[in-house]
């Protein structure tokens, strides 16, 4: 049960994070955006009714995902301790201060609900909602990495409160974009809000994004002290994907500006209408993955705390290194053989059968990939040039790959399980995270490929069948990043782990690409593609290279 | 188009994987400097970068075949310092296992190897002592 339990706790973790941004985003939008009071004839009823619906039912799912961090931590706690935790729970941090912001969190979301919902114009009800959300963001300064530290405490905490804010403002200012662009194709707002709401988040995200630069160089410095640090732990190298994440997103808003400017210029809006709502759905994607990454950082070890288990920048590079894929596996026999002493406690031995298990897996997994995205290049070549069907017809069934890489995966992933181990299915499934993971990962590797090879052959070009491979190569994209191999020798999970976190990176601009291909025009479409399939042959090099360390 | 998106968005954000805890560590620990001498109670001091819940925790004494014993433990004077029990044990292998519950909310665990073996002094001594008790 405890395995459930962890599962559910970190899935509530990032909604946890996702409704603070509803929110915050919620607002800061109402705020310093729309500013209501200065242009009551501006907005309709419908655009004010939404904004602030976004607020207050963000403001009840936080009131209901602190109560259920606090269950599931009673949950995890009673499994893992075989005793019900109280008295115990109820006096840490944790219990305390989660409890305290359920409850302003359910004030500040019942304000809004039933004062500031029926005055929506009010300057005087807007900034009475901001000063009661006030106390609901500082009382997470006692929830956050800083809070258990003993150097710096309260400047780590403060800082890190900051750095919370400013990230929630633009994310949740994001949301509050996706629901405008909404109401604006539905025609349910004045068609000139969408440009010029546009225009003012601009200004408004170029100063969260400042703040959260500001805020988070000072806490990364304290938690990182060496180039080596940065390159060579699980925090740094997460910090690296959250900054690659970042440009990425910054990205999409540079494209976004330079639109906004191009209509400002000409007064042409293909750009705002036909691209921007694009970009910002991609972006949204990208910020969401940005802040379960930011979940996940938190449950890693400062790099500053663990100087002696940091892996060199030679270590790291040598995992990405070119090297000939192993095409040969040990027998099943071998590897069980050598189970019982790899996973003892006491008189531990490092087994190379399952070390080579994992390394034949990886690599056969990273061959699929790699054939796989070459066959998709060439029929990328034949639907753009006039070759004839007989010679490269074949290749627009590369999705069948998934396929066959799920049934691969399901047979060889946990070697130890149902097929092949002793361990049933579902008690392997339901009591071990990293099997349950491995499950869900295998299933939608095998729905990817049913689905996207379905999806390519229909002739309907409005079929929906298209969105689930950008949305599963999403989600995997975000298992990738937040799988964590982390048991008891922290620099040999993070050498599995940093090339986890590539692909994780690599999987995310997949799915950007495939989805801006399915919805953008020429050349749009054609780039994003490109990219699309590129992201999964570089997955396919990694995997194709892969070597675990022996342990 | 709308609630394709909709969906998709909740899709990611319902079907989160499991993150694994693990935040607090241990920054230095007494075996390094004073190894256990066999058949002594013995005292294990354990220092973590994190506050420490230590009601939530556990810590267990790991024997050959990891067989589990609970330990029990006290904080000590600085803050992420613990001090553990440690029974008389024989020379060999073992290991110290622990469940730390952070105050960041985090959960860790983790495992410190050790040997228990004899000084040469302990050695002396006994054979002084098995001597004496000839005479």
């Amino acid at each position: 049960m405890a395995g459930i339990a962890d599962f559910l706790d970190s899935l509530v973790g990032g909604f946890d994070l996702i409704c603070f941004s509803l929110v915050i985003g919620g607002l800061f939008w109402g705020l310093f955006v729309l500013r209501a009071w200065n242009n009551p004839n501006q907005y309709n009823d419908v655009l004010m009714q939404k904004t602030v619906a976004l607020l207050y039912k963000g403001g009840f799912a936080l009131a209901l995902a602190q109560l259920l961090k606090i269950i599931l931590k009673i949950w995890l706690m009673t499994a893992l301790l075989n005793r019900w935790p109280f008295p115990e729970f109820a006096a840490t941090t944790q219990f305390l201060g989660g409890t305290l912001r359920m409850t302003l969190a359910l004030l500040l979301a019942g304000y809004c609900y039933r004062y500031l919902r029926k005055n929506p114009f009010s300057q005087y009800h807007w900034r009475i909602a901001a000063a009661a959300a006030l106390p609901m963001i500082i009382s997470g300064a006692w929830l956050v990495h800083a809070a258990g530290r003993f150097e710096n405490q309260f400047m780590l905490m403060s800082l890190t409160v900051i750095h919370q804010l400013a990230a929630a403002a633009w994310v949740g200012g994001v949301f509050q974009l996706v629901n405008l662009w909404f109401l604006h194709s539905a025609k349910r707002i004045p068609a000139e809000l969408w440009p010029l709401l546009l225009r003012r988040f601009t200004a408004f995200g170029i100063a969260s994004v400042a703040m959260i630069l500001i805020s988070g160089v000072p806490i990364a410095l304290q938690y990182i002290d060496t180039w080596n640090g940065l390159i060579g732990t699980g925090y740094g190298n997460l910090l690296l994907v959250k900054v690659t994440l970042l440009v990425m997103a910054l990205g999409f808003a540079w494209l976004n500006k330079s639109a906004v400017l191009e209509f400002g210029i000409s007064g042409n809006h293909r750009r705002l209408n036909h691209c921007v709502p694009y970009y910002i759905e991609a972006e949204t994607f990208v910020l969401i993955t940005l802040l379960f990454t930011a979940g996940s950082l938190a449950s890693q070890p400062p790099a500053i705390d663990i100087a002696n288990l940091t892996a060199s920048w030679q270590e790291v590079l040598d995992t990405f290194s070119p090297r000939i894929p192993r095409i040969n596996s040990p027998t099943h026999e071998d590897l069980i053989a050598g189970e019982a002493g790899r996973v003892a406690i006491v008189g531990q031995i490092p087994s190379l059968a399952a070390t080579e298990w994992s390394n034949y897996n990886h690599n056969i997994a990273g061959i699929f990939l790699t054939v796989m995205s070459i066959f998709a290049m060439l029929s990328y070549a034949r639907s753009n040039s006039s070759a004839p069907d007989k010679f490269l017809g074949w290749t627009q069934y590369w999705p069948f790959g998934f396929v066959a890489l799920g049934v691969f995966l399901f047979f060889r992933s946990d070697a130890e399980t149902w097929p092949l181990g002793p361990i049933g299915f579902w008690e392997s499934t339901f009591n071990n995270g990293e099997v349950l993971q491995h499950r869900i990962a295998t299933f939608l590797v095998f729905v990817l490929g049913i689905m996207e090879l379905r999806a390519r052959m229909t002739r309907n070009s409005h079929a929906k069948l298209a969105f689930v491979f950008p949305i599963l190569t999403a989600f995997g994209g975000l298992m990738l990043l937040t799988h964590s191999h982390t048991g008891f020798q922290p620099k040999s999970a993070f050498l599995i782990q940093i090339g986890h976190t590539s692909m994780g990176v690599f999987s995310l601009i997949m799915a950007c690409g495939r989805w801006l291909e399915l919805k953008l025009d020429s050349p749009g479409k054609d780039i994003a593609g490109f990219i699309s399939v590129a992201a999964l042959f570089q997955m396919g090099l990694i995997l194709m290279f892969y070597r675990e360390p022996l342990y | 188009m709308k609630n394709t998106f909709q969906l998709s968005l909740l899709f990611i954000l319902l079907i989160q994987p499991p993150l694994l805890f693990a935040h607090a560590v241990i920054t230095s620990h007494s075996l390094k400097i004073a190894p256990l001498r066999p058949a002594r109670q013995e005292k294990v001091e354990l220092t973590f970068n994190s506050q420490i819940e230590l009601g939530l925790s556990q810590i267990f004494l790991v024997h050959k075949g990891d067989k589990h014993e609970l330990l029990h433990a006290v904080k000590g004077r600085q803050q992420g310092h613990i001090i553990v029990d440690i029974p008389p044990l024989k020379t060999g292998h073992y290991a110290i296992r622990f469940r730390i519950f952070a105050a960041d909310g985090h959960l860790t665990e983790d495992v410190i190897h050790f040997t228990v073996e004899a000084l040469p002094s302990d050695t002396k001594a006994k054979d002084s002592n098995s001597n004496s008790s000839r005479f």
